[in-house]
């Protein structure tokens, strides 16, 4: 009896000193972190919910404004800009974020050959990454001029008039989406990993089965590659979603010509800080959200249908 | 133990409780020791008052702009100018936009004019007016448009102090290759089309000389909407005007000129374009274009030799002639610590004294001031001559707290219309309605 209340007794001891326990190994946790969590929280979590307030404002970062309700968002469905810009948001993302994966996919897989120095060729392809974009506008301003740019020479020795690039209403975008393709390398590096997870015994077994290269690929890594490619994929219509610094630096803010090239958070850009509409600006970056969550989230949803993981 | 731990537990809060309080501290740290920082200056050295001084000059500008300071000083001995560069472009606005939100902006500030409405209707600048009317600093002192320009519905929200304008610039030996009259440039529309017409050489969809783009260069909508005698503005309702039928012809002329030469071979002549020493009036492969006067010094340093002249932006009748003026003024920001001292430095600056000084060094630059361009010779230079003599009869963009939407409207306007998305009436028309609808919530 006397054991048993003992043991009885115990155990909330025990517990609250594992509670005990637990809490101050998690104070020093918290303190570690707190330089980031004060960070997160003012710079991040309350900007974040202030603009949820702030997109029913007419705030202006100089002044506070009036409470307006949902009248931004009434305007934005009103404005022509904003659906010009969604409009070529959306375009660039159909066209590039495939054309990303189509192309990193391949590019990665040739990087993955074992041919001598494909060390080089790996950082070769790489390098572009790291040239900022401000430096990559100016580039390929260059090499898409249709005077005398590269591209356009080129197309001339093979006998075809190339176009004019950027000055071109119809091709101002597809040569957007031609300049971010060159920025492929960080998701070719991811790519590469991921066909360095395939295990080589179901290429062995394959190959027993007399599998051609076309069938290994069909069969084998582009399957065990979705992973990595559902991952690609998100980020990639995020960032896509988000395209500004090449665009705008390109055109100087204005998205010429005809604002063909004013992407969505160019026009946010100019409404908070050029035409002092931070309260209207706040309502598209919550527009925006929405848009990226609900394609992410269909993303997601379609995934269980096409991305295969190793070892289910 | 459990009084040890819950001992422990309360050094860590208190760590806590001191980083907070010391990041609060650092927050406002700034204020305090800013002020203890102008409150020792103006104790240690008689009573010298510092100022701050937001600018974006470099090179030779920044040497005008010291020599100046430095004059100013000289001056006021119980001021001093602290200089602190910000790059002159639309980040330096963004850092002084946060620096007004945030309630430490400089006391002085060199400003696009252009933007002097919008900041205003913010509540974002000092009101200058009553300062101004004690130091008997008037309109009559500038040209009419800039003061106009430095002006919100009727108050003084900085002092203009540079200027420019825009011409008509052909390159003469074209002209004279054309058959053209190189003393006698395209007075009228008319005659600017002839002359462009001969001007043009075209070889498939390739130029190999073009006349003249009416938008290339300083082309905007602005110049050819005033040349054709058109409003953009209506004082008295305070409503955007940018569907004046006059602006409409001038739009209509400039889509029609587009639609001749065909707008996606300009386009790619356009793109084509070098800047610079590859600037293709001064490579002779544009022979007309309207621009600044700022080009003249760009000619002169790197093609000295080019037989040019300038003339007045033609318009349809002949005559009445006008062009468009920017330019910087100085205002001192909402917010602004010492504005009595910074006044001194804006008054300096602002006014005949100040402004010899400053352009003393800077031969190609136009001040508002008459009297200042007419003392530095600016006449001199028979090209620059012609920029001075217009500025009477010049346009400053309307004072509007939406003045960049309606720029933006306009180039929007203009891409559309020469590109046949919609015609230039239908195109003005949503411009003026955009913008007005954007003005109703100033009222």
């Amino acid at each position: 009896m006397a054991e048993l209340s003992k043991a009885t007794n115990t155990r909330p001891v025990n517990e609250v000193r594992k509670k005990k326990s637990f809490i101050k190994s998690n104070i020093h946790g918290w303190l570690f972190a707190s330089p980031w969590i004060i960070g997160f929280l003012a710079f991040f979590a309350f900007p974040l919910i202030a603009s949820i307030y702030f997109s029913f404002t007419t705030y202006s970062i100089l002044k506070p404004g009036d409470f307006v309700g949902v009248q931004n968002y009434k305007e934005l469905m009103q404005d022509d800009l904003f659906w010009k810009s969604i409009y070529n948001t959306i375009y660039f993302t159909i066209f590039y974020v495939p054309l990303s994966i189509i192309f990193g996919v391949a590019l990665a897989m040739m990087l993955n050959m074992k041919v001598k120095g494909m060390a080089i060729y790996r950082t070769i392809f790489f390098l572009p990454t790291l040239v900022p974009h401000v430096a990559l506008a100016v580039l390929w301003m260059w090499l898409l001029n249709p005077g005398f740019g590269l591209i356009n020479g080129m197309l001339e020795i093979i006998g075809i008039q190339g176009p004019n690039w950027l000055g071109s209403e119809t091709w101002s975008k597809p040569s957007l989406v031609l300049m971010s393709l060159w920025g492929i390398g960080q998701a070719v590096i991811i790519y590469l990993a991921g066909l360095g997870d395939i295990p080589n015994e179901l290429y062995e077994a394959a190959e027993v089965d007399g599998a051609n290269w076309w069938q290994k690929t069909r069969n084998v890594t582009i399957p065990l590659l979705t992973p990595v490619i559902f991952f690609n994929l998100v980020m990639g219509a995020i960032g896509a979603f988000q395209q500004f610094t090449l665009p705008y630096t390109m055109t100087q803010g204005q998205g010429t010509p005809a604002n063909s090239l004013t992407f969505y958070v160019m026009y946010l850009y100019d409404n908070a800080f050029k035409y002092f509409q931070m309260g209207y600006a706040s309502a598209m970056a919550w527009i925006l959200f929405i848009i990226i969550m609900s394609l992410t989230a269909v993303i997601f949803i379609t995934s269980n249908r096409w991305v295969h993981y190793q070892g289910k | 133990m459990l009084k040890k731990r819950f001992s422990k537990f309360r050094t860590i809060s208190l760590l806590f409780v001191t980083i907070f309080t010391l990041a609060l501290a650092g927050c406002t740290s700034d204020n305090t020791s800013s002020n203890a920082g102008s409150d020792s200056g103006s104790s240690s050295g008689d009573d010298v008052t510092e100022i701050t001084f937001w600018h974006g000059a470099t090179d030779i500008g920044l040497t005008a702009l010291e020599t100046m300071v430095k004059a100013f000083e000289e001056k006021n001995p119980h001021i001093k100018v602290n200089m602190v560069y910000t790059e002159s472009s639309e980040g330096a606005d963004q850092k002084l936009l946060t620096a007004v939100a945030g309630g430490n902006p400089p006391d002085v500030a060199l400003f696009d004019r252009f933007k002097i409405g919008s900041w205003a209707a913010q509540d974002s600048l000092t009101d200058l007016t009553d300062m101004a009317e004690t130091d008997g600093i008037t309109k009559d002192l500038y040209y009419g448009y800039a003061w106009e320009e430095a002006n919100y519905e009727g108050r003084l929200y900085g002092l203009p102090y540079s200027t420019d304008s825009r011409l008509l610039y052909y390159n003469k030996d074209h002209f004279e290759a054309a058959g053209l009259d190189p003393e006698n440039p395209p007075k009228t529309i008319q005659e600017l089309e002839v002359a462009a017409e001969k001007l043009t050489k075209k070889n498939g969809n390739r130029f190999e000389q073009i006349g003249l783009i009416p938008w290339y260069g300083q082309g905007w909508l602005y110049g050819w909407g005033w040349s054709f005698g058109g409003d953009f503005f209506d004082e008295e309702s305070g409503l955007v005007t940018a569907d004046d039928p006059k602006i409409v012809e001038a739009l209509q002329w400039m889509t029609d000129f587009g639609k001749k030469y065909n707008v996606e071979d300009i386009a790619g002549f356009e793109s084509s374009a070098g800047t610079a020493a590859m600037d293709p009036f001064i490579l002779g492969q544009i022979s007309m274009k309207v621009d600044g006067n700022w080009t003249i010094s760009a000619i002169e340093k790197y093609k000295p030799d080019l037989n040019y002249g300038v003339t007045p932006i033609p318009t349809p009748t002949g005559t009445d002639f006008t062009t468009w003026s920017g330019g910087i003024g100085i205002v001192i920001p909402k917010g602004a610590k010492n504005v009595e001292a910074a006044w001194e430095f804006v008054k300096y600056f602002g006014t005949q004294e100040g402004q010899e000084v400053y352009f003393a060094e800077l031969p190609g630059d136009l001040s508002v001031i008459p009297e200042v361009n007419e003392n530095l010779g600016r006449g001199d230079n028979p090209i620059l001559k012609q920029f001075i003599d217009i500025l009477p009869n010049s346009n400053s963009r309307p004072v509007i707290p939406e003045g960049q939407l309606l720029w933006n409207e306009l180039v929007t306007a203009t891409e559309n219309s020469t590109r046949e998305n919609g015609t230039p009436q239908e195109n003005l028309e949503k411009a003026t309605e955009t913008v007005n609808k954007a003005l109703e919530k100033y009222k």
